[in-house]
């Protein structure tokens, strides 16, 4: 039986969404998150033990990971919608979300190592997780490649294409690496172990981290898909004008 | 505390990049619809004529 | 009663259309290859040079050759794969014949199946033909374990012949088609790669097929996913 505030927690879940349409309520809400998030992680979150001071790098690199699959994941449903519906409206909303996918793929890359370096002595171990980040990164950024490269009637399906094939790929690409991954050495800890469990405090920063990073990322989208629904329409002025000048 | 530069280093890449993209990105808004609103008024003079 | 068999037999005539329409775009591609053999060639040529350039990179360690063998003969394949789709691609765009097949096509993914088919086939004669080099050099004894290498090559490279049909096609159209082809083919056909050569390294050591299951199902749900997937989207691919 789930817990009174986890089911309060989703039944305001809904209005807050439908207030967050207000540009300046979302960004209000998402400032203050954030600004929370950064005091919780700094004052209020305990020290973990074994890791000192360089674990509270896991907060923000986790809320990240967490963040572009939700982003790619966006992707995919929006390119499935693209090959449906044929609108321009949801070839903004996959461009948008690969891209801002692809800005914290790149977080995750880099704070990944320096979260390693200090525990394991090594930058980079090869875990299934960053090397799936590792793939993803490459198949999104040749998304982002191939839509520049493309030219105009067939960039938005197959960019669509891609999208959802690179999402599909996601649980095979896991699986083999982890296969993988059994043969190849664990990095040697420098020190002992690895977390001793999240504590009811560590796990409330967590959660408003991820949360502070859900809202950043649907104000980046907010304001990409504008720039993406400008730039069409600025398309669509100009082929007009074309058209009187020379009709 | 004698790892503190690389939490350093973590927080102040993820804010650097973060920022940079916000901004960029606003400025792109901003440049896009004044461009918009000039090829509107464009427009208007090409259909009034 | 009557309506079932009607549509039964509508299906099996359409299967019979397909399955003609298909091997005739596969003899088609074949006769032309046949004619000058340059993909097959270029393939070839290539796949060899990249082992015999791995051979000097990795030095004279018998041991440790005999160990990252079958990474170097996979990614042989991946690279001469990339070649391969990249010359059939430019010849296509030099004769500019895809409208005209896809009118006479029933059903378009026809298309699809014939290409693929064909470049699983010049990848398998590639396979042939460096195979017995690389045992020579590498001294391996690869005619112990022909059978489940038999299997590992002949689902690798269906998987590794869809993955780069769909991609080829779709970098036929961009501008930067020698970069972005490898750009989309590489990544996506890591898990691929992955299982392939672990397989195919575990098979060397002498394990029987029993023990490299796992690869091969991994394989096979690649091959099968995206067999599926590109069927579904191939006609986004070729409308104009």
């Amino acid at each position: 039986m789930p817990k009174w505030w986890t089911i309060m927690l989703f039944v305001m879940a809904f209005p807050f969404i439908y207030l967050c349409m207000n540009r300046v309520f979302h960004v209000t809400v998402m400032c203050i998150t954030m600004n929370v998030a950064i005091m919780l992680v700094f004052i209020y979150a305990p020290t973990e033990k074994m890791q000192g001071i360089v674990q509270k790098i896991f907060y923000f690199h986790v809320s990240s990971a967490i963040t572009m699959f939700f982003a790619f994941f966006l992707v995919c449903v929006a390119s499935i919608m693209y090959l449906w519906k044929t609108s321009d409206w949801w070839d903004s909303i996959a461009l948008s979300a690969a891209e801002i996918g692809v800005v914290f793929c790149t977080l995750v890359l880099i704070t990944g190592p320096l979260w390693a370096r200090p525990i394991w002595g090594t930058w980079w171990s090869w875990d299934p997780t960053l090397t799936l980040t590792l793939v993803l990164w490459l198949i999104y950024v040749a998304y982002l490649m191939l839509r520049i490269e493309t030219y105009d009637p067939q960039r938005a399906r197959f960019a669509a294409i891609l999208g959802i094939i690179g999402f599909v790929d996601v649980p095979v690409i896991r699986w083999s690496v982890e296969k993988w991954r059994t043969l190849h050495p664990k990095p040697v800890l420098i020190q002992e172990g690895g977390t001793t469990g999240l504590t009811s405090a560590m796990l409330l920063t967590f959660l408003v981290c991820v949360g502070a990073f859900f809202l950043l990322f649907f104000y980046l989208l907010r304001e990409r898909i504008s720039v993406a629904q400008s730039r069409h329409a600025l398309e669509v002025l100009r082929h007009e004008i074309d058209e009187i000048c020379v009709g | 505390m004698k790892n503190v530069w690389y939490l350093f280093a973590a927080y102040s890449t993820i804010w650097t990049a973060l920022c940079v993209y916000m901004i960029r990105l606003s400025q792109k808004n901003k440049e896009l619809q004044a461009e918009l609103r000039d090829l509107r008024t464009q427009l208007e003079r090409v259909v009034t004529k | 009663m009557s309506k079932n068999s009607n549509s039964c037999i509508a299906l099996m005539s359409d299967s019979k259309i397909f399955l003609q329409q298909v091997l005739a775009l596969l003899a088609k591609d074949l006769k032309t290859e046949w004619r000058t053999r340059e993909i097959f060639t270029s393939m070839f040529v290539f796949a060899v040079l990249v082992v015999v350039v791995f051979n000097f990179a990795i030095g004279a360690d018998t041991e440790l050759i005999r160990q990252v063998a079958s990474g170097v003969i996979w990614i042989a394949l991946s690279f001469a794969s990339v070649l391969g789709l990249q010359r059939t691609g430019q010849m296509e765009r030099e004769e500019d014949s895809l409208q005209g097949v896809l009118l006479a096509l029933h059903d378009r993914s026809a298309l699809f199946v014939a290409r693929m088919l064909a470049q699983m086939l010049y990848l398998l004669v590639v396979v042939i033909c460096t195979l017995p080099l690389c045992g020579i050099w590498f001294r391996i004894d690869f005619i112990a374990c022909i059978g489940g290498l038999c299997v590992v090559f002949a689902l690798g490279m269906l998987g590794l012949s869809i993955v780069g049909t769909l991609f080829g096609m779709i970098a036929l159209h961009t501008r930067a088609c020698e970069v972005m082809l490898p750009m989309l083919f590489l990544p996506v056909s890591i898990p691929l790669t992955i299982a392939a050569v672990q397989a195919t390294a575990q098979l060397i050591d002498g394990k029987s097929l029993r023990d490299i299951a796992d690869y091969l199902v991994l394989i096979g749900i690649f091959d099968v996913v995206f067999f599926v997937l590109v069927l579904m989207v191939f006609d986004y691919i070729v409308e104009e």
